[in-house]
Protein backbone atom coordinates (compact mmCIF):
# COMPACT_ATOMS: atom_id res chain seq x y z
CA UNK A 1 0.00 0.00 0.00
CA UNK A 2 1.23 3.70 -0.83
CA UNK A 3 -0.12 6.99 -0.12
CA UNK A 4 0.16 9.31 -3.62
CA UNK A 5 -0.32 13.04 -3.19
CA UNK A 6 -1.81 14.56 -6.42
CA UNK A 7 -3.30 16.83 -8.35
CA UNK A 8 -6.03 17.27 -11.34
CA UNK A 9 -7.75 19.91 -13.48
CA UNK A 10 -11.30 18.80 -14.06
CA UNK A 11 -13.21 20.37 -16.19
CA UNK A 12 -17.06 21.26 -14.81
CA UNK A 13 -19.87 18.94 -16.36
CA UNK A 14 -23.76 20.30 -15.62
CA UNK A 15 -24.90 18.73 -12.62
CA UNK A 16 -24.00 17.68 -9.07
CA UNK A 17 -20.10 18.50 -8.27
CA UNK A 18 -19.50 15.33 -6.15
CA UNK A 19 -19.87 12.51 -8.44
CA UNK A 20 -17.63 14.21 -10.64
CA UNK A 21 -14.61 14.66 -8.43
CA UNK A 22 -14.96 11.42 -7.33
CA UNK A 23 -14.98 9.59 -10.79
CA UNK A 24 -11.88 11.42 -11.69
CA UNK A 25 -10.26 10.95 -8.48
CA UNK A 26 -11.18 6.93 -8.77
CA UNK A 27 -8.92 6.37 -11.70
CA UNK A 28 -5.71 7.65 -9.81
CA UNK A 29 -6.33 5.21 -6.75
CA UNK A 30 -8.74 5.11 -3.34
CA UNK A 31 -9.37 8.81 -2.46
CA UNK A 32 -8.32 9.30 1.11
CA UNK A 33 -8.33 13.06 1.49
CA UNK A 34 -9.21 15.46 -1.40
CA UNK A 35 -10.74 19.08 -1.78
CA UNK A 36 -11.40 21.69 -4.68
CA UNK A 37 -8.48 24.56 -3.94
CA UNK A 38 -9.19 26.56 -6.83
CA UNK A 39 -12.02 27.24 -9.96
CA UNK A 40 -9.98 28.33 -12.84
CA UNK A 41 -12.06 29.87 -15.85
CA UNK A 42 -11.83 28.40 -19.67
CA UNK A 43 -12.93 29.00 -22.60
CA UNK A 44 -14.53 25.60 -21.77
CA UNK A 45 -16.01 26.45 -18.70
CA UNK A 46 -14.91 26.19 -15.49
CA UNK A 47 -12.28 23.82 -13.82
CA UNK A 48 -11.82 22.68 -10.78
CA UNK A 49 -8.15 22.03 -9.26
CA UNK A 50 -8.33 19.47 -6.67
CA UNK A 51 -6.01 18.29 -4.62
CA UNK A 52 -5.27 14.78 -2.90
CA UNK A 53 -3.75 12.17 -1.74
CA UNK A 54 -4.75 8.76 -2.56
CA UNK A 55 -4.19 4.81 -1.51
CA UNK A 56 -2.40 2.57 -4.18
CA UNK A 57 -2.69 -0.72 -3.08
CA UNK A 58 0.41 -2.80 -5.13
CA UNK A 59 -1.52 -6.03 -3.72
CA UNK A 60 -4.05 -5.03 -6.21
CA UNK B 1 -31.27 21.14 15.77
CA UNK B 2 -27.72 19.20 14.43
CA UNK B 3 -25.77 21.41 12.35
CA UNK B 4 -22.16 20.60 10.67
CA UNK B 5 -19.12 23.01 11.15
CA UNK B 6 -16.60 22.51 8.64
CA UNK B 7 -13.14 24.13 9.17
CA UNK B 8 -10.29 22.49 6.90
CA UNK B 9 -7.46 21.91 8.29
CA UNK B 10 -4.19 23.36 6.79
CA UNK B 11 -5.56 25.99 4.31
CA UNK B 12 -4.30 29.41 7.29
CA UNK B 13 -8.09 30.17 8.33
CA UNK B 14 -7.87 33.05 10.07
CA UNK B 15 -10.07 32.21 12.66
CA UNK B 16 -9.48 27.75 13.28
CA UNK B 17 -6.25 27.37 11.17
CA UNK B 18 -4.24 27.65 14.63
CA UNK B 19 -4.27 26.03 18.36
CA UNK B 20 -7.85 24.93 18.46
CA UNK B 21 -8.92 28.80 17.80
CA UNK B 22 -12.58 28.21 16.46
CA UNK B 23 -13.45 26.63 19.99
CA UNK B 24 -15.12 29.72 20.80
CA UNK B 25 -17.10 29.46 17.60
CA UNK B 26 -18.12 26.20 18.08
CA UNK B 27 -19.27 26.44 21.71
CA UNK B 28 -21.77 29.25 20.26
CA UNK B 29 -22.54 27.31 17.21
CA UNK B 30 -23.85 24.44 19.57
CA UNK B 31 -25.45 26.53 21.95
CA UNK B 32 -27.58 28.45 19.14
CA UNK B 33 -27.93 24.84 17.59
CA UNK B 34 -28.66 22.53 20.29
CA UNK B 35 -25.88 19.87 18.82
CA UNK B 36 -22.80 20.79 17.00
CA UNK B 37 -21.18 17.87 13.98
CA UNK B 38 -17.66 18.92 13.52
CA UNK B 39 -13.93 17.59 13.83
CA UNK B 40 -10.59 17.50 16.00
CA UNK B 41 -9.11 20.74 14.20
CA UNK B 42 -11.93 23.11 15.16
CA UNK B 43 -11.46 21.51 18.68
CA UNK B 44 -7.79 20.33 19.25
CA UNK B 45 -5.78 23.03 21.33
CA UNK B 46 -3.10 20.60 22.13
CA UNK B 47 -3.06 21.35 26.00
CA UNK B 48 -6.35 23.19 25.82
CA UNK B 49 -9.92 21.80 25.21
CA UNK B 50 -13.81 21.70 26.20
CA UNK B 51 -16.03 19.21 26.55
CA UNK B 52 -19.53 19.70 25.68
CA UNK B 53 -22.44 16.95 25.27
CA UNK B 54 -23.98 19.63 22.60
CA UNK B 55 -20.68 18.77 20.78
CA UNK B 56 -19.96 15.65 18.63
CA UNK B 57 -15.82 15.49 18.09
CA UNK B 58 -15.75 13.41 14.75
CA UNK B 59 -12.49 12.79 12.60
CA UNK B 60 -12.55 14.07 9.02
CA UNK B 61 -13.16 10.58 6.96
CA UNK B 62 -16.09 9.91 9.01
CA UNK B 63 -17.60 13.71 9.07
CA UNK B 64 -17.53 13.37 5.47
CA UNK B 65 -18.99 9.81 5.52
CA UNK B 66 -21.75 10.95 7.61
CA UNK B 67 -22.31 13.97 5.27
CA UNK B 68 -23.07 11.31 2.17
CA UNK B 69 -25.36 9.40 4.13
CA UNK B 70 -22.79 6.39 4.58
CA UNK B 71 -22.46 6.85 8.99
CA UNK B 72 -24.81 7.38 11.30
CA UNK B 73 -23.53 8.67 14.57
CA UNK B 74 -24.76 7.13 18.27
CA UNK B 75 -23.59 9.60 20.81
CA UNK B 76 -21.72 7.97 23.77
CA UNK B 77 -21.33 8.03 27.17
CA UNK B 78 -17.44 6.84 27.28
CA UNK B 79 -15.30 5.08 24.47
CA UNK B 80 -12.90 2.90 25.53
CA UNK B 81 -9.41 4.40 24.41
CA UNK B 82 -6.39 2.73 22.53
CA UNK B 83 -3.32 4.55 22.11
CA UNK B 84 -0.91 3.95 19.12
CA UNK B 85 2.79 5.47 19.48
CA UNK B 86 4.74 5.34 16.61
CA UNK B 87 7.77 3.45 16.83
CA UNK B 88 9.86 6.33 15.28
CA UNK B 89 9.55 8.34 18.55
CA UNK B 90 12.47 9.02 21.22
CA UNK B 91 12.36 6.89 24.19
CA UNK B 92 12.01 10.53 26.60
CA UNK B 93 9.67 11.88 23.82
CA UNK B 94 7.61 8.42 24.14
CA UNK B 95 7.77 8.83 28.25
CA UNK B 96 6.00 12.41 27.95
CA UNK B 97 3.35 10.97 26.58
CA UNK B 98 2.92 7.59 28.35
CA UNK B 99 2.26 10.68 31.16
CA UNK B 100 -0.21 12.42 29.64
CA UNK B 101 -2.33 8.87 29.66
CA UNK B 102 -1.31 8.84 33.49
CA UNK B 103 -2.54 12.44 33.93
CA UNK B 104 -5.86 12.24 31.81
CA UNK B 105 -6.18 8.71 33.60
CA UNK B 106 -5.68 10.17 37.17
CA UNK B 107 -7.45 13.89 36.66
CA UNK B 108 -9.81 13.42 34.41
CA UNK B 109 -11.21 9.85 35.00
CA UNK B 110 -10.65 8.65 30.93
CA UNK B 111 -10.36 4.89 30.37
CA UNK B 112 -7.12 4.76 28.42
CA UNK B 113 -5.29 1.30 27.09
CA UNK B 114 -4.02 -0.56 25.50
CA UNK B 115 -1.36 1.21 24.45
CA UNK B 116 0.41 -0.55 21.06
CA UNK B 117 3.39 0.91 19.37
CA UNK B 118 3.67 0.25 15.46
CA UNK B 119 6.42 -2.25 14.22
CA UNK B 120 8.47 0.39 12.76
CA UNK B 121 8.73 4.62 12.17
CA UNK B 122 5.60 5.53 10.52
CA UNK B 123 7.79 7.84 8.35
CA UNK B 124 5.93 11.52 8.25
CA UNK B 125 6.82 13.74 5.37
CA UNK B 126 4.99 17.26 5.03
CA UNK B 127 4.15 18.46 1.75
CA UNK B 128 2.71 21.38 0.52
CA UNK B 129 0.15 21.60 -2.67
CA UNK B 130 0.17 24.14 -5.68
CA UNK B 131 -2.80 26.27 -3.67
CA UNK B 132 -0.24 26.64 -0.34
CA UNK B 133 -1.94 24.06 1.80
CA UNK B 134 -0.50 21.59 3.76
CA UNK B 135 -0.54 18.28 2.87
CA UNK B 136 1.63 15.25 3.99
CA UNK B 137 2.26 10.96 3.60
CA UNK B 138 3.30 8.01 5.05
CA UNK B 139 6.12 5.87 4.27
CA UNK B 140 4.53 3.08 6.22
CA UNK B 141 0.94 2.95 5.99
CA UNK B 142 0.82 -0.76 6.43
CA UNK B 143 2.33 -0.29 9.73
CA UNK B 144 -0.41 2.27 11.03
CA UNK B 145 -3.27 -0.11 10.02
CA UNK B 146 -1.31 -3.09 11.80
CA UNK B 147 -0.94 -1.25 14.64
CA UNK B 148 -4.60 0.02 14.86
CA UNK B 149 -6.11 -3.76 14.17
CA UNK B 150 -4.30 -5.44 16.88
CA UNK B 151 -5.79 -1.98 19.24
CA UNK B 152 -9.29 -2.98 18.18
CA UNK B 153 -8.61 -6.47 18.91
CA UNK B 154 -7.46 -5.99 22.24
CA UNK B 155 -11.08 -3.54 22.44
CA UNK B 156 -10.50 -0.40 22.00
CA UNK B 157 -13.69 1.81 20.71
CA UNK B 158 -11.71 4.74 19.77
CA UNK B 159 -7.73 5.44 18.81
CA UNK B 160 -5.46 8.23 19.54
CA UNK B 161 -2.47 8.26 17.27
CA UNK B 162 0.85 9.82 17.97
CA UNK B 163 3.30 10.04 15.10
CA UNK B 164 7.07 11.52 15.34
CA UNK B 165 6.82 14.45 13.06
CA UNK B 166 9.84 16.02 11.55
CA UNK B 167 11.17 18.99 13.49
CA UNK B 168 12.14 22.14 11.83
CA UNK B 169 12.31 24.89 14.33
CA UNK B 170 14.23 27.32 11.90
CA UNK B 171 11.74 27.24 9.31
CA UNK B 172 9.76 30.15 7.93
CA UNK B 173 6.99 28.59 7.30
CA UNK B 174 6.94 27.46 11.31
CA UNK B 175 7.68 31.48 12.94
CA UNK B 176 5.23 32.34 10.55
CA UNK B 177 2.41 30.17 11.79
CA UNK B 178 3.66 31.06 15.47
CA UNK B 179 3.38 34.50 14.95
CA UNK B 180 0.31 34.18 13.30
CA UNK B 181 0.18 34.88 9.72
CA UNK B 182 0.51 31.46 8.52
CA UNK B 183 -0.44 27.75 7.59
CA UNK B 184 0.12 25.15 10.06
CA UNK B 185 2.47 22.69 8.34
CA UNK B 186 1.66 19.46 10.35
CA UNK B 187 -2.09 19.73 9.61
CA UNK B 188 -2.23 17.83 6.32
CA UNK B 189 -0.41 15.23 7.05
CA UNK B 190 -2.34 14.58 10.48
CA UNK B 191 -5.47 14.91 9.08
CA UNK B 192 -4.22 12.02 5.70
CA UNK B 193 -2.94 9.98 8.64
CA UNK B 194 -6.48 9.81 10.80
CA UNK B 195 -8.00 9.46 7.54
CA UNK B 196 -6.66 6.22 6.33
CA UNK B 197 -6.81 4.49 10.29
CA UNK B 198 -10.49 5.98 11.07
CA UNK B 199 -11.69 4.80 7.59
CA UNK B 200 -9.76 1.38 7.73
CA UNK B 201 -11.44 0.71 11.10
CA UNK B 202 -14.77 2.18 11.45
CA UNK B 203 -13.76 3.77 14.86
CA UNK B 204 -13.73 6.98 16.10
CA UNK B 205 -9.90 7.94 15.34
CA UNK B 206 -7.36 11.63 16.06
CA UNK B 207 -3.89 12.38 16.04
CA UNK B 208 -1.72 14.37 17.86
CA UNK B 209 2.19 15.25 16.38
CA UNK B 210 4.99 14.31 18.58
CA UNK B 211 7.74 17.15 18.35
CA UNK B 212 10.58 18.31 20.12
CA UNK B 213 10.32 21.44 22.49
CA UNK B 214 10.26 24.59 20.77
CA UNK B 215 12.17 27.62 22.12
CA UNK B 216 10.35 30.24 23.92
CA UNK B 217 9.23 33.33 21.14
CA UNK B 218 7.63 36.52 22.65
CA UNK B 219 6.27 37.13 19.79
CA UNK B 220 4.07 33.93 19.86
CA UNK B 221 0.06 34.75 18.29
CA UNK B 222 -2.84 34.03 20.70
CA UNK B 223 -4.08 31.48 18.61
CA UNK B 224 -1.49 29.75 18.79
CA UNK B 225 0.01 28.98 22.38
CA UNK B 226 -2.40 26.24 22.95
CA UNK B 227 0.57 24.15 21.42
CA UNK B 228 3.33 26.15 23.73
CA UNK B 229 2.03 24.92 27.22
CA UNK B 230 2.97 21.47 27.60
CA UNK B 231 5.39 18.68 26.00
CA UNK B 232 2.64 17.38 23.69
CA UNK B 233 -0.53 17.55 21.83
CA UNK B 234 -2.23 14.67 23.26
CA UNK B 235 -4.64 15.84 25.99
CA UNK B 236 -7.17 17.63 23.64
CA UNK B 237 -7.12 14.20 21.34
CA UNK B 238 -8.03 12.26 24.40
CA UNK B 239 -10.68 14.30 25.56
CA UNK B 240 -12.32 14.05 22.25
CA UNK B 241 -12.25 11.08 22.06
CA UNK B 242 -13.58 10.11 25.27
CA UNK B 243 -17.09 10.80 24.44
CA UNK B 244 -16.60 10.57 20.30
CA UNK B 245 -19.58 8.91 18.81
CA UNK B 246 -19.86 5.73 17.40
CA UNK B 247 -19.73 5.54 13.92
CA UNK B 248 -22.46 3.24 12.91
CA UNK B 249 -22.65 2.27 8.86
CA UNK B 250 -26.30 2.55 7.79
CA UNK B 251 -26.67 0.37 5.17
CA UNK B 252 -25.91 -2.62 7.03
CA UNK B 253 -28.21 -1.15 10.27
CA UNK B 254 -30.83 -3.04 11.52
CA UNK B 255 -34.04 -1.59 11.63
CA UNK B 256 -33.79 -1.51 15.81
CA UNK B 257 -30.65 0.65 15.31
CA UNK B 258 -31.94 2.78 13.10
CA UNK B 259 -35.31 3.31 15.04
CA UNK B 260 -32.82 4.42 17.84
CA UNK B 261 -33.88 8.33 18.95
CA UNK B 262 -30.54 9.09 19.76
CA UNK B 263 -28.85 8.40 16.44
CA UNK B 264 -27.73 10.86 14.27
CA UNK B 265 -27.74 11.06 10.61
CA UNK B 266 -27.71 13.67 7.97
CA UNK B 267 -31.09 14.17 6.73
CA UNK B 268 -31.64 15.61 10.46
CA UNK B 269 -29.14 18.09 9.27
CA UNK B 270 -30.50 22.04 10.15
CA UNK B 271 -27.32 23.35 8.28
CA UNK B 272 -23.77 23.14 7.36
CA UNK B 273 -21.35 26.62 8.39
CA UNK B 274 -17.96 26.26 6.34
CA UNK B 275 -15.41 29.58 5.91
CA UNK B 276 -16.84 31.57 2.79
CA UNK B 277 -13.35 30.43 0.53
CA UNK B 278 -13.23 27.08 1.19
CA UNK B 279 -16.44 25.30 0.20
CA UNK B 280 -14.92 22.85 -2.16
CA UNK B 281 -14.61 19.38 0.31
CA UNK B 282 -16.90 16.11 0.11
CA UNK B 283 -18.57 17.09 3.51
CA UNK B 284 -19.77 20.37 2.16
CA UNK B 285 -20.57 19.40 -0.77
CA UNK B 286 -22.51 16.32 -0.07
CA UNK B 287 -24.68 18.46 2.20
CA UNK B 288 -25.55 21.63 -0.53
CA UNK B 289 -26.52 19.12 -3.10
CA UNK B 290 -28.95 17.33 -0.36
CA UNK B 291 -30.17 20.55 0.09
CA UNK B 292 -29.33 21.55 3.65
CA UNK B 293 -28.85 25.29 4.06
CA UNK B 294 -25.38 26.40 3.50
CA UNK B 295 -24.00 29.16 6.02
CA UNK B 296 -21.08 30.97 4.87
CA UNK B 297 -18.97 32.84 7.32
CA UNK B 298 -15.84 35.39 6.15
CA UNK B 299 -12.72 33.80 7.61
CA UNK B 300 -10.05 34.37 5.20
CA UNK B 301 -7.86 31.52 4.07
CA UNK B 302 -5.45 30.40 1.47
CA UNK B 303 -8.23 29.19 -0.99
CA UNK B 304 -11.26 31.33 -2.71
CA UNK B 305 -13.79 28.26 -3.23
CA UNK B 306 -16.61 30.44 -3.32
CA UNK B 307 -20.33 29.40 -3.40
CA UNK B 308 -20.33 31.98 -6.60
CA UNK B 309 -17.71 29.28 -8.21
CA UNK B 310 -18.93 26.61 -7.34
CA UNK B 311 -22.95 27.46 -8.07
CA UNK B 312 -24.09 26.79 -4.62
CA UNK B 313 -26.50 29.25 -2.86
CA UNK B 314 -25.83 30.26 0.63
CA UNK B 315 -26.68 32.65 3.24
CA UNK B 316 -23.32 34.87 4.25
CA UNK B 317 -22.45 35.57 7.36
CA UNK B 318 -19.83 37.89 8.48
CA UNK B 319 -18.64 36.22 11.67
CA UNK B 320 -19.54 32.88 13.58
CA UNK B 321 -21.34 35.01 15.75
CA UNK B 322 -23.75 36.03 12.91
CA UNK B 323 -23.71 32.79 11.54
CA UNK B 324 -25.29 31.61 14.98
CA UNK B 325 -27.59 34.32 14.88
CA UNK B 326 -28.33 32.51 11.30
CA UNK B 327 -28.78 29.05 12.98
CA UNK B 328 -30.75 30.21 15.79
CA UNK B 329 -33.28 31.45 13.14
CA UNK B 330 -33.30 27.86 11.21
CA UNK B 331 -33.93 26.14 14.40
CA UNK B 332 -36.87 28.55 15.04
CA UNK B 333 -38.23 28.64 11.81
CA UNK B 334 -37.38 32.21 10.99
CA UNK B 335 -36.82 32.82 7.11
CA UNK B 336 -32.97 34.40 7.48
CA UNK B 337 -34.14 36.77 4.82
CA UNK B 338 -37.30 38.30 7.30
CA UNK B 339 -33.58 39.64 9.30
CA UNK B 340 -31.98 41.52 6.15
CA UNK B 341 -32.71 45.13 4.79
CA UNK B 342 -33.83 45.67 2.44
CA UNK B 343 -36.96 43.25 2.53
CA UNK B 344 -37.79 42.21 -1.64
CA UNK B 345 -41.68 42.58 -2.15
CA UNK B 346 -42.62 38.31 -2.54
CA UNK B 347 -45.72 39.35 -4.90
CA UNK B 348 -42.29 41.52 -7.27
Amino acid sequence: MRLEPLELRLLRQDGPLLDQVRQALAAHGGPLRWAITAVESSPAGPVLVIEAVVVIDDAL
Amino acid sequence: MPILLVIPTGIGCDQGGYAGDALPAARLLAAASGCLITHPNVMNGAALYWSDPRIQYVEGSALNRFATGALGLRPVRRQRLGLLLDGGMEPELRQRHLQVVDGCRATLGLEIGPVITTDGPLGVRLSQGASGASWGQLERPDALLRAGEQLLAQGATAIAVVARFPDDPESGALAAYRQGSGVDGLAGAEAVISHLLSSHLGIPCAHAPALGPLALDPALDPRAAGEELGYTFLPCVLVGLSRAPQLVPLEAASPAVLADPQLLVRDQLGAVVAPAGALGGEAVLACAELGVPLITVANPCLLDVTAAALGLEALTANSYAEAAGLVLALREGLSPAALRRPLASGTA
